[in-house]
């Protein structure tokens, strides 16, 4: 083999991945980046407007408003996923009867297309018909109803929980085979030693899958951004832009108001959100390894 | 080994790049020799009219295609939303745009006007008589500095007050000519224990489009009009008084409690079946009606007349809309030809059967069309002046604006005077 050949025949070899990777990645990130800086609606004329677009970004009251709505949701997904599939995982790993049971209903949601979880709970909400009002009507709470998803004040809270229903079965999966993993001798000499299960939960094994956790936290965070679909169905964004969230401002910004420029830049103003969001929880992770090794 | 592989894969490359322009050269009709003249594609583009619907279309272009030699007609329908979002300038802008599409009249035709996409149609509408076929009124919104761009098929009444008969003659109630009357009226409907006005405002265009009729009314079509193309400020006393009546609707209980979580469907459906009495919606509200619930008497009235309001108050709040020319077609005279052929006699009938309300003067049939339609039509037809709702006739970023304060408003989460406040925030950078 001569050597020239073989200097050559590398960039051959990846080229068709790197064409591939060039066109459906790259080149639309960096078009994204271009269009930032102009005034365009996708097909008229582009006008360089220069920052423009990023300063109409920071004064704009609803998208500022959509990241708080992100930052409440993900901050209410942490506790009603991760921490509840924690919880949902240590139940069912006590190895009480029936718990197999129990695995696979608390799963069951996952496995559902988020489209039909939204308008299934769009019913459950619902102010006239809705299972949560006729529930509380029942039992002589009237005055606890309320239009969940029309009132700004419930309606994010609304959506956060049935994310967590839906999404509290995953982590629970997640943390269940971490817990299948460590081994019976351990809880065996914790039961010797008198632990409860409580004690058992909290000083076995959550500690020991402490990297699992650690995971599924930063999953919760990073997907928390990439949310859509439960919101688009629910809500989409309303009332009154309450459960804006990034995702759901830009789909309106750039195919309703067909606004590409500035919708271009608010995408680039969230990759660098969550760029710097991810660097920063990689940094934290990294800090501490006192992790329990088994 | 290394150079067999290197071999291949350069095959590969070669094969699919020459299997992209053996492609491309197919597809240009050039080379097909042979027929005298070469065929041409009539593309004509629109979203979803239905299955129904669609039929017609197709029996319309094969009718077509056996009065023109060499010509096929080829449509494209796509998703209602997607059509009128993205789909269209797409389409417009691709290599194989269509001579022929489905556009609403108002402020989205001037867009398409502006961007050269739209032909001065003026000359061959008269030439070929189409012009006459319609009566003056149809081409509302289709005239744009006196020359004519588009050839109307339809007409939609976008907010109109209907109500439930049955209620009424309980209550012993008339239908209501005046604002007063019209609160009168709301109040009766309250104490007897039901909802007065459903409104279903989720996408918000719903309350949006029939409180841009109320504004219309109080602050006169011209101020409307140009607040909606930003030429003068929306925060001003007329604006705050139009709201203000929007407001004491909330306040005093007269719209249902779900107004902002509900949608357009689902309060249709609340309305049909008894759970309020009136509900403002569009024409089409008519033909679901008799499907869903054929028992029950609808009745409607048009906006009460506000006192002191500035605009006419015998208003009707609408939209048309056509066919549009593509300005770059080749085929101009073969596409005014196919809408007058859609529009003769015949074709009318073929859509009348399958359930579209024609609009031609000849088309309309009047026995079998719903009364319910046909007096909607009567009124969209003699109105002294139509109103354009926001989201089909001016910039949908404005549309959305008005219509986010309007939630803000009929939903009671917002002073008037808030709302408008808000709304100018919304807009300043669209200046």
């Amino acid at each position: 083999m001569s050597g020239r050949s073989n200097k050559f025949s590398p960039y051959l070899f990846i080229s068709p991945a790197l064409l591939l990777f060039g066109f459906v990645v790259l080149v639309p990130v960096l078009m994204t980046f271009v269009f930032s800086f102009y005034d365009w609606n996708g097909i008229g004329t582009m006008k360089f407007t220069g920052f423009d677009n990023y300063i109409r970004a920071f004064q704009d009251r609803v998208y500022m408003n959509s990241y708080g709505h992100t930052l409440i949701y993900i901050v209410a997904t942490v506790f009603v996923e991760v921490i509840a599939g924690l919880g949902l995982a240590g139940l069912i790993t006590m190895g009480r009867k029936g718990s197999g049971l129990f695995r696979l209903a608390f799963f069951v949601p996952v496995m559902l297309p988020m489209i039909v979880v939204s308008y299934l709970w769009k019913f459950v909400y619902n102010s006239d018909f809705g299972l949560i009002n006729i529930l509380l009507e029942k039992i002589g709470l009237e005055s606890w109803t309320r239009v969940w998803l029309g009132n700004p004040d419930t309606a994010l809270y609304a959506i956060c929980i049935v994310s967590g229903w839906v999404y509290a079965g995953f982590y629970m999966t997640i943390f269940y085979s971490g817990i299948q993993r460590i081994s019976r001798e351990v809880y065996e000499s914790a039961y010797l030693d008198g632990a409860g299960e409580g004690q058992i939960f909290f000083k076995i094994k959550v500690p020991m899958i402490r990297n699992l956790v650690e995971t599924g936290i930063m999953l919760c965070v990073l997907t928390g951004f990439q949310s859509f679909d439960l919101f688009y169905v629910m809500t989409n964004g309303g009332p009154y832009n309450s459960t804006e969230i990034v995702t759901t401002y830009l789909v309106k910004v750039v195919f309703t108001h067909m606004s590409i420029g500035y919708g271009s830049a608010l995408a680039v103003i969230m990759t660098i959100v969550i760029a710097v969001i991810g660097l920063v929880a990689g940094r934290l992770n990294k800090k501490d390894s006192s992790v329990l090794e088994y | 080994m290394n150079k067999r592989m290197i071999a291949l894969i350069s095959t590969m490359l070669v094969t699919a790049l020459t299997g992209c322009s053996s492609a491309a050269s197919n597809n240009s009709p050039a080379n097909n020799g042979g027929s005298d003249a070469k065929p041409e594609t009539l593309r004509i583009a629109m979203g979803s009219p239905g299955e129904g619907l669609i039929k017609v279309w197709e029996t319309i272009g094969k009718e077509f295609e056996a009065q023109h030699q060499g010509i096929k007609v080829e449509f494209s329908y796509q998703d209602d939303d997607t059509y009128q979002t993205i789909g269209l300038p797409n389409l417009l802008s691709g290599k194989n745009a269509p001579d022929l599409y489905f556009e609403w009249a108002g402020q989205r035709l001037q867009t398409r006007v502006t961007d050269g996409y739209a032909a001065d149609i003026t000359e061959q509408l008269q030439s070929s008589g189409l012009k006459d076929m319609f009566a003056e009124g149809t081409f509302n919104g289709m005239v744009i500095d006196g020359k004519t761009y588009m050839i109307p098929t339809a007409g939609d009444v976008t907010n109109v007050i209907f109500y439930n008969k049955a209620v009424f003659n309980d209550l012993g109630l008339q239908p209501p000519a005046t604002w007063e009357e019209f609160l009168k009226v709301c109040e009766t409907i309250k104490q007897a224990g039901i909802t007065p006005l459903v409104i279903g405002n989720s996408d918000l265009w719903t309350a949006g489009n029939w409180v841009a009729h109320i504004i219309s009314r109080v602050v006169g079509e011209d101020a409307y009009s140009e607040a909606m193309q930003l030429k003068q400020p929306f925060n001003s006393p007329d604006f705050v008084k139009a709201y203000g009546y929007v407001q004491e609707l909330w306040d005093k209980g007269y719209i249902n409690e779900n107004v902002t979580a509900a949608s357009d469907s689902e309060a249709d459906m609340l309305f049909l079946n008894g759970s309020g009495a009136m509900h403002p919606i569009g024409s089409w509200l008519a033909p679901t009606a008799v499907e869903e619930t054929p028992e029950l008497e609808l009745g409607y009235f048009n906006t009460p007349a506000i006192p002191d309001g500035k605009g006419n108050q015998d208003s009707v709040i609408g939209v048309l809309n056509g066919m549009v020319v593509n300005k770059n077609s080749k085929l101009i005279d073969e596409a005014i030809e196919f809408m007058k052929l859609y529009s003769s006699p015949e074709s009318s009938k073929k859509l009348s059967d399958a359930g579209a309300v024609p609009i031609t003067k000849d088309g309309i049939d009047k026995e079998t069309m719903l009364p319910l339609s046909l007096e909607l039509n009567d009124l969209m037809e003699n109105a002294p002046a139509l109103v354009s709702p926001p989201d089909t006739g001016y910039s949908i970023e404005v549309a959305n604006a008005l219509n986010m304060a309007t939630s803000e408003v009929i939903g009671g989460a917002k002073s008037p005077e808030e709302a408008l406040a808000e709304l100018e925030t919304t807009i300043a950078p669209l200046k």
